[in-house]
């Protein structure tokens, strides 16, 4: 369980985050939408410690994780697939995920939730360029790579940050059935994305992000009613 | 110009360019791993060699362990120029600039240091596999510039190895090229950047045990290979350190070819002319744009 209790955070003397708490049990799906700006990213980079929360606590399976590093998060069943993927491009596909296999081991102590095998079976085209420079794939193919990649670290709750941004149709409905497969082993989510119709695709409930504060909450079995809500969907997500 | 004397000046060209292949390596994988242009990579060679000079001569060790101890000082100084100074900086987000100038202050302290405690004097230490000599169509070959070579060609192959097979060299490329990236991959990215500059100390290091056999070193030998190896660097897209290893040799060659061409006064005008030109024609470096990839 992940557990973000009023934390704040900024860049210098700028404050992004304000007082934010939200929770994600085991095994769920949860969504953080908001419009461009809204404070959704520079949360990821404070649950993941890349960024240091000014105040609040952040809690994963009951260890206080506020002032991890970003390198301990497997340890703590946590992985990330930020922004923008963040691969190794001048590295192979098998070097990118030889790394991220060697922490996963470590972590599990060889009690692996996901083997290799069953990561490239989840990406069949992942398994064909494991040999490609990583900067060589496509943006479908990469995001793929960086969600492989991710699932080697042994995860119980896997942060996306926005990955359907940039990608095709026919990626996005790949990328959502894995996700989805996921999701049926058990893995919980922490999705953050502007596409409020993917959200409520893959996800249980959401938390509404505007100007750095949480200023909704999608409740179970209240997607449906949200995203028929104009008034809502125009204030908080443009 | 007779054929011996080309060959004899592509040979000298090829050592001294497998020297400054060494600084420029340990320049580049600094660089790579940390964007820090690190001005004392040369004091790096002139530590390694006075190390093996006074543990060979005032210690009285066996040549290969003083050799050992030589290439193990620089990688301390390395290591210790990350942890003391570096780390400290980056964690105040220090400029490239602020970097440059402490790398600038660094070079001059350690080589008014050896002027202090060591003296003046050059010393050279013992050619390896002995004062024989190789003579081919009449070009003589020193027996400890084929090893230099071997040492040279035998390194390369093996800091690529060390890139692309180990968890570790895999780790500090990855931390180099994403940091982000790495850290949320698990890796510790301060850890690598620590094992970049003791990577960095150590090819400077062997290459300054290895040049002075050929070249007496003294306090002065570090600034003139920091500016041979940031050149090498350059040239082979200073990302790369085995870019860099090509642009030594690239130096080297075009040093050497001067000297018969011209005039030994008038080398290091040449051979920087010409690197200004290659550099103007190729400006990815010699490589090109996968010269600014891979390690």
């Amino acid at each position: 369980m992940l557990e973000v209790t009023s934390v704040s955070a900024g860049y210098g003397a700028l404050t992004v985050l304000n007082d934010i708490s939200l929770k994600v049990d085991d095994g769920e799906a949860v969504a953080l939408v908001g419009a461009n700006g809204a404070g959704k990213t520079t949360l990821v980079r404070t649950i993941c410690g890349l960024l240091r929360a000014r105040s609040g606590r952040i809690v994963k399976n009951g260890t206080d994780v506020t002032s991890a590093p970003p390198h301990d998060l497997a340890r703590h069943g946590l992985a990330v697939v930020l922004e923008n993927r963040r691969l190794f491009g001048e590295l192979s596909v098998r070097e990118n995920l030889v790394l991220a296999e060697t922490v996963g081991r470590k972590v599990r102590r060889g009690n692996m939730r996901f083997t290799w095998d069953e990561v490239t079976a989840l990406f069949p085209v992942v398994k064909e360029r494991l040999d490609s420079p990583v900067e060589l794939l496509s943006g479908g193919q990469q995001q793929m790579v960086a969600i492989a990649r991710a699932l080697l670290l042994q995860p119980d709750l896997l942060i996306m940050d926005e990955p359907s941004t940039g990608l095709a149709p026919k990626v996005v409905k790949d990328i959502l059935l894995v996700i989805k497969a996921l999701r049926e082993r058990g893995m919980g989510l922490l999705l953050i994305e502007q596409n409020v119709g993917i959200a409520a695709e893959i996800t249980d409930r959401a938390y509404v992000m505007a100007v750095g504060s949480i200023v909704h909450e999608v409740g179970p079995g209240e997607w449906q009613s949200f995203l028929k809500d104009e008034r809502l969907i125009r204030a908080y997500l443009g | 110009m007779t054929l011996s004397l080309v060959l004899q000046a592509i040979f000298a060209g090829v050592t001294n360019g497998i020297v400054y292949a060494f600084v420029g390596m340990g320049l580049s994988a600094i660089f790579k791993g940390s964007r820090v242009i690190n001005a004392m990579q040369g004091e790096f060679a002139v530590i390694g060699a006075m190390t093996t000079v006074l543990l060979l001569t005032k210690s009285g060790w066996p040549y290969p362990a003083a050799i050992a101890g030589g290439v193990l000082a620089g990688a301390l100084v390395g290591a210790f120029i990350e942890v003391a100074f570096v780390r400290y900086m980056a964690k105040k987000n220090a400029s490239e600039d602020s970097f440059l100038l402490l790398t600038i202050g660094l070079a001059l302290t350690l080589s008014a240091s050896i002027l202090f405690f060591i003296g003046r004097d050059g010393h050279l230490l013992p050619p390896i596999g002995g004062e024989g000599v190789l003579l081919v169509l009449d070009a003589v070959i020193q027996f400890h510039a084929l090893w230099l070579i071997a040492i040279g060609i035998g390194a390369t192959l093996l800091l690529r190895a060390f890139c692309h097979r180990t968890t570790v060299g895999l780790s500090m490329m990855a931390a180099s090229i994403d940091a982000d990236g790495a850290a949320t991959t698990g890796i510790n990215v301060g850890r690598m950047r620590t094992y970049t500059f003791i990577l960095g100390g150590l090819l400077g290091a062997l290459g300054g045990i290895l040049v002075t056999p050929l070249i007496s070193v003294d306090y002065t030998l570090g600034l003139n290979l920091t500016l041979k190896g940031f050149a090498a660097a350059v040239l082979g897209g200073l990302t790369n350190p085995l870019g860099a290893a090509v642009g030594g040799i690239t130096l080297g060659l075009v040093e050497s070819l001067a000297i018969i061409g011209i005039s030994s006064s008038y080398k290091d005008v040449v051979a920087f002319s010409v690197l200004i030109i290659i550099m103007i024609l190729m400006p990815n470096g010699i490589l090109g744009r996968a010269g600014r990839r891979g390690g």
